[in-house]
């Protein structure tokens, strides 16, 4: 279909342009690949994600499902056209409004938008969510997006630079957040070094089989240009992978046997041209199907992996108290169990990067989540010291917990290592969707009783956790679920196991709560039923039991800087109202019913009870620069603007002065990975640590006082206290060998306990708490739930600012809403985003977040971590509003409309 | 693969009647874009109607609109005429895909496509529309509800393109609707859909009613029975159960992750009765 046929002329962006396009080619990959406008994204390349929207002749298209032909002789507007010389003002208006978080659907939205605002220069939302209603964003929840482009007819005054020591708390717009409104950042997919060449997977039809690659020279030789093949035995290395190095157990390149549907068995490495010629469902393979299970329903007769008999992975346990006899004597006992599905993480850019040989170092700029992890274990793959591996992260489009593990790095590093030439590759949807990690599906049960008071007695917790083909990040899920099952109320007998099982399902890893969002759900709708066993109001009973300062946790950890009781007294008048407005609607009949439900949330922020230290450097140059070297990837929750605010007031500089350095493995300190929402806290606490060293040697030079102030003046740094002033010749000092005159290296590891046998200890050094009520619209014979509004309230310890945490939020209760109404995995049938839904813009209720600050004695100014938190709310509270509507109770998710309707026949 | 962009109709079958395998033809490419990219998917020869006259255009004429095949979906909601005519068929082609698809996307295309989920068939077999059909031999005419034959499969042979739709203008006392069920709100396949066409009396009675179900059976289904239970009605509650059933009875769905078998039958019912509603308004009943 790429064979060049004649040539194309049409307008772009003004310019008039000819591109060699063969007819069938898709207008986003001309633009893209031909004229080098890499503005215009791609997520799925067949009509379901909106980010290559762009205007043909004004009207938004989408550019993947518009043959180039169809373009000839018409205007084509893209971002990199709207842009002009620096951000329009719907541009602006995004930045504003902090509507772009990762960034990868901006150019889709903004483009969308204009094509409407063209014609409606005040939109209302429903306008607005309309027009972008085909355009997907993981991240933000539309809410800021909307905001944006209702507001773009707003002129902004120039946005006041908060003064040294306002910045941790300012509403700022994102430092990096530029080149995501105006089209150039770098994403995976983006950079295309000369001479480089594609890189194509060859995977397993199969979720189990072995197989024997044929004459792969032979099959080479017959494309209509030079393709090489590499397999597991190219491999120069250890062919073994894994996130947590005791569980490592997955291989680069399977080299006999596969264990999942969609695992590598081979890459495939040529030109662009030459490849789009071959059919690679034509390499030689044969395959010898195995029985196989995708789900824990079925117990397979041989362990996948030897060396795990049973399937079992690992076990999670903690026990305090004596349970048993606290349920078998208490007032109220309510039990429960509960289901739910795989859930893919469904950023809106499949993986994508490119390796290339610089000198005797192999680079690697990808998408990913933890930079340093992906160095050592390419390095051990590749067979290489991990200095000569560098890791570049590229700008990430979302992330979610599935870029921490290893996707195309190996592959594209192998065949960077082998043909000496740059190599990229960019996973298609479906490829993406097929071979990289999932929500654990779980089954789970639990035991809850309370006395007549309505105080929790006790607890028990079993949940088996489906964690499919390879171990990534099952432990972690394993150990976290029964530290986290109880929820954030004191439980003084409890006993909880969770258990995460091989299957030849997709491979379960990290997403966005790591576990904690599954059990969250059977424990609140459990809860709901307590509360009206105890006769009590469902906030008052959550309220009751609350974690308070100085209680022990079941892991018996004493916890301080509680803010679950605030957050549930935040809520208090907007749940009684909310009351109110279900039970006047419901007054006038009819088939739609209201409903109200709270749940609440509580999540420990960095490794359960391990090493995550956290590096920072910040450090000045003769010439008066002031970088701040930050190694944690932002793939677009905040880091890069929340940790160079932090460092901002330490030091005492004003945050605008502040060059953002990385990451990247060559330039920056390992900041760990980007998860367990352990970022704002723990390289937050680095930043905080750096900064304070750094002033205190200024201070020292320079003899002055605490409350000095600060000034970077060119190459001078000035001091001054009340009327003393000294100046710091900075051209004057010797360079350090990072070439910086001032500066200043802190790391900062949590203190942390591990776990006993018991599961006592001090998993976490810090926790955050939040809670959130949810009201939805049951329609009572079609099954269909509404969410109208959701109230929530987080207590961050610190806000260091305001519109990223509302933006985790929003983005966060969007997550939590698909889990619960619409989002089910299925191996080999949903395997794009037309089978696979997500939440648009429409599906959305209006959101209001309430910000606590309960200072916790170990975050840096109090703060805790939110980025997981804002997700495990979300689908209690709207499970226990369902029930509240119209009596179902739901015990699989999602609660797709026929298991609402079959659950409120179970009623009648 | 070979394109082509035919000037005439004619010049067009001929391309269609002479491959020796593999030809597809091109309207919005909303379909067949996404279909190229299969794996073992093969073109051989790709035929662009754009090029030729008349199939951008709706035309109506003293009693018919003409929809042709490249006429994209957004362009029938901004056509007064039909949309003020036959409201249901525009609401349903404007339910394919966002917006940036609806530009694009095709009434013929849906037709041809032959997805049993495809929004705007049934609206089209209640309003009783035709398809225009060119062929080697001439045109012909066909009962839109005779085109799909199961999922991806139609009555078309070989060298034969569907020109254009035709639909009769509404006679008076008439409303068509169109409802479907999806678990998104927008931008999502049809669990089930539901089009009406009723035609009243003039004492304001169900005269003549047509009733055609998709997505729950291989191909489009016209529900004889669920609409003679209307005829004579004005909607009463026990004729509205009648017809509900009967749509329930007609419906043979597969159970998938969308929905079970029992939920969809019953879907169909509620959803008839609220097209049916609606197309009763619009009749101008009461
Ligand atoms: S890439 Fe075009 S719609 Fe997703
Ligand atoms: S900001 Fe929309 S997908 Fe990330």
């Amino acid at each position: 279909m790429n064979r060049p046929f004649g040539s194309l002329t049409f307008t772009v962006n003004g310019e008039r342009r000819t591109a060699a396009a063969a007819p069938g080619r898709r207008l986003s990959e001309v633009l893209r690949e031909d004229l080098k406008l890499f503005g215009t994204k791609v997520g799925c390349d067949a009509g379901d994600c909106g980010a290559c929207t762009v205007l043909l002749d004004g009207a938004p298209v989408c550019a993947c499902l518009t043959p180039a032909a169809r373009a000839s002789g018409a205007e084509i507007t893209t971002v990199e056209g709207i842009s002009g010389q620096g951000a329009n003002a719907l541009q602006r208006s995004f930045l504003r409004h902090g509507a772009a978080q990762c960034g990868i659907c901006t150019p889709g939205m903004l483009m969308a938008a204009s094509a409407l605002l063209a014609e409606t220069p005040h939109p209302t939302r429903a306008e607005v969510e309309d027009a972008i209603g085909g355009v997907l964003c993981r991240c933000t929840g539309y809410t800021k997006i909307v905001d944006a482009i209702c507001d773009a007819a707003t002129v902004d005054a120039d946005e006041a630079i908060p003064e040294p020591g306002r910045a941790v708390g300012a509403r700022i717009e994102r430092l990096d957040g530029r080149p995501k409104v105006v089209g150039t950042e770098v994403f995976g997919a983006d950079y295309l070094p000369q001479g480089a060449m594609d890189v194509r997977a060859i995977r397993s039809p199969h979720h189990a089989a072995s197989f024997t690659i044929g004459d792969t020279v032979s099959w080479a030789a017959q494309a209509p240009g030079k393709v090489q093949v590499f397999t597991a035995a190219d491999i120069p290395g250890i062919n073994c992978f894994g996130t947590i190095p005791p569980f490592a157990d997955q291989p680069a390149m399977a080299a006999s046997r596969v264990r999942l549907r969609g695992e590598a068995i081979a890459i495939v490495v040529a030109e662009t041209a030459t490849l789009d010629e071959i059919d690679l469902s034509s390499f030689p393979v044969t395959w010898h199907p195995e029985p196989c299970f995708v789900s824990l329903d079925t117990e397979p007769d041989a362990p996948l992996h030897e060396t795990r008999p049973d399937n079992l992975l690992i076990t999670g346990f903690v026990q305090t108290g004596d349970v048993d006899a606290a349920l078998a004597n208490t007032a109220h006992v309510a039990s429960g169990e509960f289901e739910t599905s795989y859930v893919e993480h469904a950023y809106i850019e499949p993986e994508a990067g490119v390796a290339w040989p610089e000198g005797h170092t192999l680079c690697i700029q990808a998408c990913t989540q933890a930079p340093v992890m992906d160095r050592d274990d390419t390095a051990r793959i590749l067979g290489l010291p991990e200095e000569k591996v560098r890791i570049i992260p590229a700008a990430a489009g979302g992330g979610f917990g599935a870029k921490l593990d290893l996707s195309l790095q190996p592959l594209i590093g192998l065949a960077a290592l082998k043909t000496g030439r740059p190599c990229r590759m960019i996973y298609s949807r479906a490829e993406s969707m097929m071979s990289t990690t999932k929500r654990h599906p779980a089954k789970m049960t639990a035991r809850i009783g309370c006395d007549a008071g309505g105080k929790i007695t006790g607890m028990v917790f079993d949940g088996d956790f489906n964690t499919g083909a390879y171990a990534s990040w099952g432990p972690t899920v394993a150990v976290r679920v029964p530290v986290h099952a109880s929820g954030p109320y004191k439980t003084p007998a409890y006993r909880a196991k969770a258990r995460a099982k091989h299957t030849n399902g997709p491979t379960a890893g990290a997403f966005r709560g790591f576990g904690v969002p599954q059990a969250a759900i059977l424990q609140e709708t459990v809860y709901d039923d307590l509360a009206e066993k105890a006769g009590l109001d469902r906030l008052a009973f959550r309220r009751l039991n609350a974690l308070q300062d100085g209680d022990r946790s079941v892991c018996g950890q004493e916890l301080h800087g509680v803010g679950i009781a605030a957050c549930l007294d935040a809520l208090r008048t907007p749940w009684h109202r909310a009351l109110d407005r279900a039970a006047e609607f419901n007054a006038a009949g009819g088939q739609a019913r209201r409903g109200v439900g709270i749940a609440s949330c509580w999540y420990g922020c960095g490794n359960t009870g391990l090493p995550n230290p956290s590096t920072i450097r910040i450090g000045i140059t003769p010439d008066g620069t002031l970088n701040i070297h930050q190694g944690a990837t932002d793939i677009g929750q905040g880091a890069n603007t929340v940790v160079t605010q932090i460092a901002a007031d330490a030091l005492g500089l004003p945050i605008a002065q502040f060059e953002l350095i990385g990451p990247d493995t060559h330039l920056t300190p390992d900041c760990g990975k980007t998860s367990a929402s352990r970022q704002t806290y723990i390289t937050g606490k680095a930043a905080l640590l750096a900064a304070q060293a750094l002033r205190r040697d200024i201070l020292a030079r320079s003899n002055m006082g605490e409350d000095a102030r600060l000034r970077l003046h060119g190459r001078t740094l000035v001091i001054t206290d009340g009327t003393a002033s000294h100046d710091i010749h900075l051209a004057d000092l010797p360079e350090n060998p990072h070439g910086y005159v001032l500066s200043a290296e802190e790391t900062y590891d949590p203190p942390t306990e591990g776990l006993d046998e018991n599961g006592q200890g001090k998993p976490y050094a810090v926790y955050g708490y939040g809670a959130q009520i949810a009201e939805v619209e049951v329609d009572m014979v079609l099954g269909t739930v509404k969410v109208h509004n959701m109230t929530a309230a987080h207590d961050v310890g610190r806000v260091v600012n305001p519109m990223l945490a509302e933006g985790q939020i929003e983005g966060g209760i969007a997550q939590g809403l698909g889990m619960a109404l619409m989002e089910e995995y299925i191996p080999g049938r949903t395997e794009n985003l037309h089978d696979y839904l997500i939440p648009t813009a429409g599906d959305m209720p209006s959101i209001e977040s309430i910000l606590i600050e309960v200072p916790d004695p170990e975050g840096p100014m109090g703060l805790k971590g939110l980025g997981e938190h804002v997700l495990i709310p979300t689908a209690p509270a709207i499970l226990n509003a369902i029930r509240h509507a119209s009596g179902a109770r739901i015990t699989r998710l999602p609660a797709l409309p026929h298991r609402v309707l079959a659950a409120i026949r179970a009623t009648r | 693969m070979r394109y082509e962009r035919p000037e005439t109709i004619v010049q067009a079958t001929h391309l269609l009647a002479e491959a020796d395998s593999n030809a597809f033809v091109l309207a919005g490419g909303t379909d067949l874009l996404v279909k190229m990219q299969s794996d073992g998917f093969e073109a051989d020869l790709v035929v662009d109607i754009k090029s030729i006259a008349g199939m951008g255009d709706v035309v109506e004429a003293d009693d018919t609109f003409v929809i042709g095949a490249g006429v994209p979906c957004a362009a029938l909601g901004e056509n007064d005429a039909l949309v003020a005519a036959w409201p249901g068929v525009v609401e349903a082609a404007n339910l394919i895909g966002s917006t940036q698809i609806q530009g694009r996307c095709t009434v013929v295309g849906n037709l041809c496509n032959a997805s049993p989920a495809a929004d705007s068939v049934p609206a089209l077999v209640a309003a009783g529309a035709k398809a225009k059909i060119a062929g080697l031999g001439g045109t012909r005419m066909a009962d839109v509800l005779d085109i799909p034959t199961g999922p991806g499969k139609t009555s078309l042979k070989k060298g034969e393109i569907v020109e254009a739709i035709v639909l009769d203008k509404p006679l008076a006392r008439s409303g068509d609707a169109y409802l479907r069920f999806i678990p998104r709100t927008e931008m999502d396949i049809a669990v089930v859909g539901v089009g009406i066409n009723l035609v009243l009396d003039e004492g304001g009675a169900v005269q003549s009613a047509r009733i055609a179900l998709g997505a729950v059976g291989p191909t489009v289904i016209l529900a004889e029975d669920a609409a003679q239970a209307l005829v004579g009605s004005k909607l009463e509650e026990t004729a509205l159960d009648v017809m509900a059933a009967a749509c329930s009875a007609a419906s043979h769905p597969i159970d998938d992750k969308r929905g079970t078998v029992e939920f969809r039958k019953q879907i169909a019912g509620v959803l008839a009765r609220r097209a049916a509603r609606i197309a009763f308004d619009r009749a101008g009943g009461n």
